[in-house]
């Protein structure tokens, strides 16, 4: 998950000139806009975003990014610019989305084409486990119909070590600060230091693999899912790789299967196959159900 | 009923299928089947023959997924396979094939020299919104170009809006020499006054 950083770097100041066109270019890769308000952090990191480049300047870092001579260069201006923070119900609005509305709605047409089975669920990348865990204590505690339905939930990401991370289930405060005490009470055991384990029943119950988005062959291997959450990755992905994970991304649901991505991204920039869909508590894309089917 | 896990929880192995049965999934019936077997053909130089030919197909995601496999198949001759449909009658080809050449650096290319030069303004367009997104430092030098020489103005136009992200200072002269030799196009006058004071330097 990522959002805006903090911190600073000494001796480096855009001309409001470049601070605009950055800031654009910033908004048009990422769909993430900083604000004027924001000018000293944006100086402080994208200056060492140039010093670590071995650029001579911001003119030359600036052109090599925008005409993607060091494809590197974008990964560490997103790096830079943006936080890999993670934690338990963040921007839970789509988990609310996600039981008022998506699952309702799985639940109808289930009813209505006769089908059985379990619910299915995927979160990717999972990174260490939040997303996952967070998904599975909402429907636990807050959507009653877990007591009458199956519901299978994978998680998978492209990193071995956060993959164990997850699988072990133990977090500390800053990750729980968002997960109420009664939950935090039920469903986790502390562990000392101020860490806390998630119930092995739990993390028993979900699936976590290791899983490339842009691996056709792998994503392919699937069962179809009802709804996926895939939040804050496609932001890094240039153009090729983004339409190759929006095909996987597709591929991996049923016909009228819902797509969560981060507030900032917009499969719309990537690809036209997805229908954007506004829910009450925000914006979810489906697989048509016309067309390609499964 | 409550959470569940399959009794295999490990990852779940690579599809993979004979690129011969794929090529015949082609004609398959069924969309679904046709837009996986395109996907299961990327790699496969062999079939870009038969992915090219998917790009009329009736589905949109069958369409898209063929443009993701041969964007991918970053080549002159992909590439000219699929230029032809710039001037295809249908917006929603055209505009796709736009994206997918832009992500095909290696391959689009060696077709600018007859593309800037097509008889055809619509296609002269379509190029340039083509080099807006073309990650290659030759994108710049093709738009100046085209701003310098085209004689339509709603080419030099679009060449100006595609050139604009990557403009500095060092265009300005290039932007003031196209506003004269257009000094009677609105749009034209329009789009250079608001790009030059962005342009810094």
């Amino acid at each position: 998950m990522y959002a805006p950083a903090s911190g600073a770097e000494d001796g480096f100041t855009l001309s409001d000139t470049d601070f605009e066109r950055f800031r654009e270019f910033f908004y048009r890769r990422t769909g993430i806009q900083f604000s004027p308000a924001k000018r000293y952090f944006v100086d402080k990191r994208v200056g060492a975003c140039v010093r670590s480049s071995g650029e001579d300047s911001f003119a030359s870092w600036f052109a090599s990014l925008r005409l993607g001579i060091r494809p590197e260069l974008t990964q560490e201006m997103i790096n830079q610019l943006t936080v890999n923070e993670t934690y338990f119900l963040r921007e839970d609005y789509q988990f609310d989305g996600l039981l008022n509305s998506v699952l309702p709605s799985v639940m109808s047409e289930r009813a209505r084409a006769g089908r059985t089975g379990p619910v299915r669920i995927l979160s990717l990348p999972c990174s260490t486990g939040e997303e996952p865990y967070s998904i599975a204590l909402r429907l636990l505690e807050e959507w009653p119909s877990i007591d009458h339905v199956d519901v299978e939930i994978h998680a998978a990401d492209i990193d071995t070590n956060v993959l164990g991370h997850a699988r072990r289930g133990v977090y500390g405060t800053r990750s729980l600060q968002r997960v109420p005490p009664a939950w935090l009470s039920r469903h986790f055991t502390p562990t000392g230091g101020g860490f806390h384990q998630i119930s092995g029943d739990i993390r028993s119950a979900i699936s976590f693999s290791l899983l490339n988005i842009t691996d056709t062959g792998q994503m392919q291997a699937f069962e179809p899912f009802d709804v996926i959450f895939c939040r804050n990755l496609l932001i890094y992905f240039d153009e090729l790789s983004s339409r190759r994970a929006a095909e996987n991304l597709y591929g991996a649901l049923r016909p009228g299967g819902h797509l969560f991505l981060g507030h900032s991204e917009s499969m719309s920039r990537i690809s036209p196959i997805f229908t954007p869909c506004r829910l009450p508590e925000g914006l979810v894309y489906r697989r048509p159900t016309t067309g390609a089917t499964r | 009923m409550a959470l569940v896990r399959r009794a295999t929880g490990s990852p779940p192995p690579a599809a993979c299928a004979d690129p011969q049965l794929l090529i015949a999934a082609l004609a398959d019936a069924d969309a679904e089947r046709r837009r996986r077997a395109v996907l299961g053909l990327g790699g496969v130089g062999a079939a870009i023959p038969a992915v090219l030919e998917r790009v009329h197909d009736g589905d949109a995601a069958v369409r898209e997924a063929a443009l993701t496999v041969l964007a991918a198949h970053d080549s002159a001759e992909v590439a000219a396979g699929l230029a032809v449909h710039l001037r295809s009658e249908d917006a929603a080809l055209r505009t796709a094939v736009v994206e997918a050449l832009a992500a095909m650096p290696t391959g689009v290319l060696p077709l600018l020299a007859q593309l800037v030069l097509d008889p055809d303004p619509d296609v002269r367009i379509l190029t340039a919104m083509v080099l807006a997104h073309l990650p290659s430092p030759q994108a710049v030098r093709w738009l100046v170009e085209m701003i310098s020489a085209d004689r339509h103005p709603n080419v030099v136009a679009a060449a100006v809006d595609a050139l604009l992200p990557l403009a500095g200072a060092e265009h300005a002269p290039l932007l003031r020499a196209a506003r004269t030799r257009f000094a009677d196009d609105p749009f034209l006058r329009f789009t250079i006054d608001a790009a030059l004071p962005r342009l810094g330097g």
